[in-house]
């Protein structure tokens, strides 16, 4: 069985984990193109390494980073958001509610 | 308090080892966001309560905390809100969580019971790694649910929160493994 460390929940099975995609910066959803949101939503880097990427514990619905090593699958590091992610983000949508 | 899983239950002997009870027609409520611990503190409840912990708080209920900003009240012998949901803040930054009608509660009782889920979760739920007041967020039976591990009525107890929807194969999953163990009933 292979264990994943939640920062929440401690050690659990990786079957209660659901993977988010990867880490990337945001760009500015009021300013950027099209392709360049897509890119932000879809495209992932598909370099081996040690790659940051969002995971859920899902039976807590907790979101959380990981940092993995993608050619060993060993998982270095898991921590809090709040440890790169400090802002609350409002999206407005033309002529609507956030 | 009528069972809604009447229709899985079965005679017990009135000597069972281990005893499944439903307390879905059972008050609770929950509380989210960044303001929740200042909305308990200004009812009177305490909000140091560390994540993933219980604590009994006599003829109040039970506080849950399943993060640092998401709390449940619980209370086991008060029959549930009838109350219409509404997803108005009840505070600044405090949000009512409708776990009343997100989350059926069973209450599994008797000294077995721990070895008994091991059959269905992964998580030791035994006394040593998993005292009084302590909480687990997980899965049963391949299916998400929060164990709480508190007394009632004098006895250690597991209260199981399980998705409404899945209420009934939780309830079947864990009268099957608790045959086992030769007792059972809801």
């Amino acid at each position: 069985m292979k264990i994943m460390h939640c920062p929440l929940n401690g050690p659990r099975n990786i079957s209660e984990f659901t993977y988010g995609g990867q880490v990337h910066t945001m760009p500015d959803p009021k300013t950027c193109d099209d392709p360049s949101w897509a890119r932000y939503v879809f495209y992932e880097d598909n370099d081996i390494g040690i790659v940051r990427e969002w995971w859920q514990h899902t039976p807590s619905s907790y979101w959380f980073i990981a940092e993995r090593h993608n050619g060993s699958d060993d998982i270095l590091r898991t921590y809090d958001p709040g440890e790169l992610f400090t802002d609350r983000v409002d999206f407005q949508t033309p002529g609507g509610e956030s | 308090m009528a069972s809604p899983l009447q229709s899985l239950a079965f005679e017990g002997g009135g000597n069972e080892a281990l005893v499944l009870r439903d307390f879905r027609l059972a008050r609770r409520a929950g509380v989210r966001g960044p303001g929740a611990s200042d909305l308990l503190t200004s009812h009177g409840l305490p909000a140091d309560i560390a994540p993933n912990r219980i604590s009994d708080q006599s003829d109040r209920g039970l506080v849950m905390a399943l993060s640092q900003r998401e709390f449940w009240l619980l209370h086991p012998d008060a029959a549930a809100s009838s109350q219409q949901p509404d997803s108005a803040a009840l505070a600044a930054g405090a949000w009512p969580l409708y776990c009343q009608h997100s989350h059926a509660w069973l209450m599994l009782s008797g000294e077995p019971k721990a070895a008994m889920m091991a059959k269905l979760c992964g998580v030791d739920l035994g006394d040593g790694a998993f005292p009084l007041g302590q909480v687990a967020q997980t899965q049963m039976a391949h299916v998400s649910v929060v164990i709480a591990h508190h007394d009632y009525q004098n006895e250690a107890v597991f209260s199981l929160f399980v998705d409404q929807s899945l209420a009934e194969y939780a309830a079947g999953a864990l009268i099957d493994a608790m045959s086992e163990f030769n007792q059972s009933g809801i």
